[in-house]
């Protein structure tokens, strides 16, 4: 929104007078979900067996009268704030106090719209609360965006997050929920689809560093390689992953059939080796891409003094251009983590395991709490893992500005 | 001292460096000038093999460069050049230490050697040694470079348009910095710029280069007198040549017996800074005065303007 308003201003049309009492744009927005999530939305959902079609429950339904005013006391508070309040802290705050009475208060409803000794009964959270978190969160990233935290006061803001969502999940305050449910009958299994999840996100990114770091030196050096890669690798990128996966089932089946020592290996046509290796193609692209356009924002002159000053290219190469580039293979690294978080999902579909065996057995059962069993942690690794590379990338620069 | 013999640039069928010939001698100051794309950059490359020659050689006390291992052969001539190349990502201790860490110098060593060379370059240690390039106004980073440069105590400097990107006032004192630096240290220097009233504040002798050739090699006084062919006449400036040529000459030179009222002028001042005195105080003479300040005889307009003409 400011940049919106400087840009009027640079384009020399002047800015209209400021009103005394002003509205924040964004605060109206939110305060208006805000409205909408209490009063014209359902709270909670309640379903008699997991499969069961859901009934809708309202705030007031939903929750002990004492604890269903507190919210909509505290929301509206929020909207006020989100509306009239410039300084960054008051919002930041109200969005924390908002979030901090909805949060528990989600695990409140789910006990107390569960009928005693009910194993059967699911609760889970309807339209109304996703948009009052949606809102309450907007306001927070907002806030935290016009407080301009440098990459420490990320690190810390993420950490506090992750911290606070830990404590919700472990404090046993959201058990009753039906997620939760779905996760305690099958904890054993998530965990070993996370584990196989992060194996193949980071395993396949850890390898296509390994190789795509010096690739992208070579062809940096070598303009004719660059121009094959570049457009070989971007090829890749356009095929949709299940078409990929597809592609690669025929040739690792028949190096299966063929090579006893690499099915020994684990290789077949289906499975977590060619997500594996489906995953690394991709991720191949941004790693080349970022490393040749690092290499390519090096100062010039720092290359011919270091030259002039008798550096071997090895040391060239070590000293000047790749701590140089850094910054900006960093940023690909990121790209790629993000996109393997995601992409790692599609895995599941042919017996790559991951998260995303919990989304397609949900979709398969309609049973939304296991699709969103898979679904949420994958959201918040990727979420979670921007952020934190996003302050690394930061700190990179921060060396030389 | 440096020998230039015959060097010799061909890419493909262009010539950017056509037969080159000229001596350095030791301890001296010779400015490659001559106007952009003339061949100079690729000249000076030649002298530490950043760009191999296609013909000629060059020798540094005698010995063949092309002897040398290419990386020793850098490590042992300084390199600045236009923009300084300093590294971003280092501070200007670490940026000075690059040629002595190359070279395997113990720690303590190489931090006296940094602490002595910002002194020299009238930057103090405790401020500097830990800033970073882009924290420096740009006449600290040309020091920095120049600094950078000497580290490793080269007997030759070689610099590429060093001064280009400081402006006038910053300019004219980075290159008297140079001049007092380079009688201090001795060190042998060429050094290529495109700027004429630079070649002849600091070269000891000028290689006027035109379209990949060297047309003249001489003293800043010869190539005003007696300029090898119209293209340096033209480049000297033939409006600028008296101007030039009493810049060269000292009070010294053209001291005259007897007395003269005024505030007396130094002897070791240039002609031209004592002209502009003597025009405006309104004098026709003014006293000279030595290094101790006794009056040793006087300096008057005739005398001086004598010295802006040349001499059969």
């Amino acid at each position: 929104m400011s940049s919106a308003t400087s840009r009027t201003s640079t384009l020399g049309v002047a800015p209209p007078p400021r009103p005394t009492l002003s509205f924040d744009h964004l605060g109206c927005v939110i305060a208006i979900i805000i409205g909408i999530a209490l009063f014209a939305a359902p709270f909670a959902t309640y379903r008699a067996t997991r499969i069961a079609s859901g009934e809708a429950r309202f705030l007031i339904e939903a929750l002990p009268i004492a604890m269903g005013t507190v919210i909509v006391v505290v929301s509206l508070g929020v909207a006020v704030v989100a509306v009239l309040v410039r300084d960054p802290f008051g919002r930041l705050g109200s969005a924390v106090i908002g979030l901090a009475v909805l949060l528990p208060a989600l695990g409140l409803s789910a006990g107390f719209l569960t009928p005693a000794d009910n194993t059967f009964a699911r609760v889970s959270p309807s339209l109304g609360f996703w948009l009052l978190t949606l809102s309450f969160s907007l306001l927070a990233i907002d806030a935290l965006a016009r407080l301009r935290l440098g990459p420490y006061g990320r690190l810390v803001a993420l950490a506090v997050g992750v911290s606070a969502l830990a404590l919700l999940l472990f404090s046993g305050i959201w058990d009753s929920l039906s997620i939760l449910k779905e996760y305690h009958t099958r904890a054993d299994t998530f965990w070993r689809e996370a584990r196989q999840h992060l194996l193949l996100a980071f395993g396949s990114m850890a390898a296509a560093c390994i190789i795509g770091i010096p690739l992208g030196i070579a062809a940096y050096r070598l303009k004719t390689l660059r121009t094959a890669l570049l457009q070989g690798l971007g090829i890749v990128q356009t095929i949709p992953s299940i078409a990929l996966f597809g592609l690669l089932m025929a040739p690792l089946g028949a190096i299966a059939a063929s090579v006893p020592l690499a099915a020994a290996l684990g290789i077949k046509g289906i499975g977590a080796a060619p997500a594996f290796i489906a995953l690394f193609l991709y991720a191949l692209f941004p790693i080349v891409a970022n490393t040749i356009a690092g290499l390519s924002q090096v100062p010039a002159a720092a290359v011919d003094a270091a030259r002039g000053m008798g550096m071997s290219a090895r040391q060239q190469l070590v000293e000047i251009e790749m701590p140089l580039a850094f910054p900006v293979i960093l940023a690909g690294i990121r790209i790629v983590l993000v996109q393997n978080l995601g992409l790692a999902t599609v895995a599941a579909l042919i017996g790559g395991g991951g998260f995303g065996t919990f989304v397609f057995q949900g979709i398969g059962q309609t049973a939304i709490d296991l699709v969103l069993l898979g679904a949420i942690p994958t959201v918040a690794l990727s979420f979670a893992s921007s952020i934190f590379l996003d302050a690394l990338v930061d700190l990179a620069k921060g060396a030389h500005a | 001292m440096i020998e230039i013999e015959h060097l010799t640039k061909r890419y493909g069928t262009t010539t950017v460096v056509d037969d080159v010939s000229f001596e350095v001698d030791e301890g001296s100051l010779t400015v490659v000038v001559g106007t952009s794309g003339a061949g100079k950059s690729t000249l000076l490359r030649m002298i530490n093999r950043l760009v191999e020659p296609s013909a000629g050689r060059v020798l540094i006390d005698g010995e063949d460069t092309r002897t040398i291992p290419e990386e020793e052969l850098r490590h042992r001539i300084g390199y600045v050049i236009q923009g300084y190349g300093l590294f971003p990502h280092r501070n200007v201790a670490a940026n000075i230490a690059t040629v002595p860490r190359l070279l395997g110098w113990d720690r303590k060593k190489i931090a006296q050697r940094v602490d002595e060379l910002l002194d020299l370059f009238q930057l103090d240690p405790a401020e500097f040694a830990q800033k970073f390039p882009h924290e420096l106004s740009g006449g600290q980073q040309q020091r920095v470079g120049v600094a950078r440069a000497l580290a490793a105590r080269p007997s030759l400097l070689l610099m590429d348009e060093p001064f280009g990107a400081l402006d006038a006032v910053i300019r004219a004192k980075a290159q008297d910095d140079l001049l007092a630096i380079q009688r201090r240290l001795g060190t042998t220097i060429v050094l290529v710029t495109h700027d004429m009233n630079e070649a002849f504040h600091l070269g000891d002798h000028i290689a006027v280069m035109d379209q990949a050739r060297l047309l003249q090699h001489a003293t800043p006084a010869e190539l005003l007198m007696h300029p090898a062919d119209d293209f340096v006449e033209r480049l000297v400036g033939t409006a600028e040549r008296p101007f030039r040529l009493i810049s060269l000459a000292t009070v010294q030179d053209a001291l005259e017996a007897g007395e003269a009222a005024g505030e007396p002028v130094a002897a070791s001042d240039n002609l031209h800074d004592a002209l502009a005195r003597l025009i405006w105080t309104g004098r026709e003479a003014l006293p000279v005065a030595d290094a101790k300040g006794a009056i040793v005889g006087r300096i008057s307009v005739g005398g001086i303007l004598q010295h802006g003409r040349p001499h059969p």
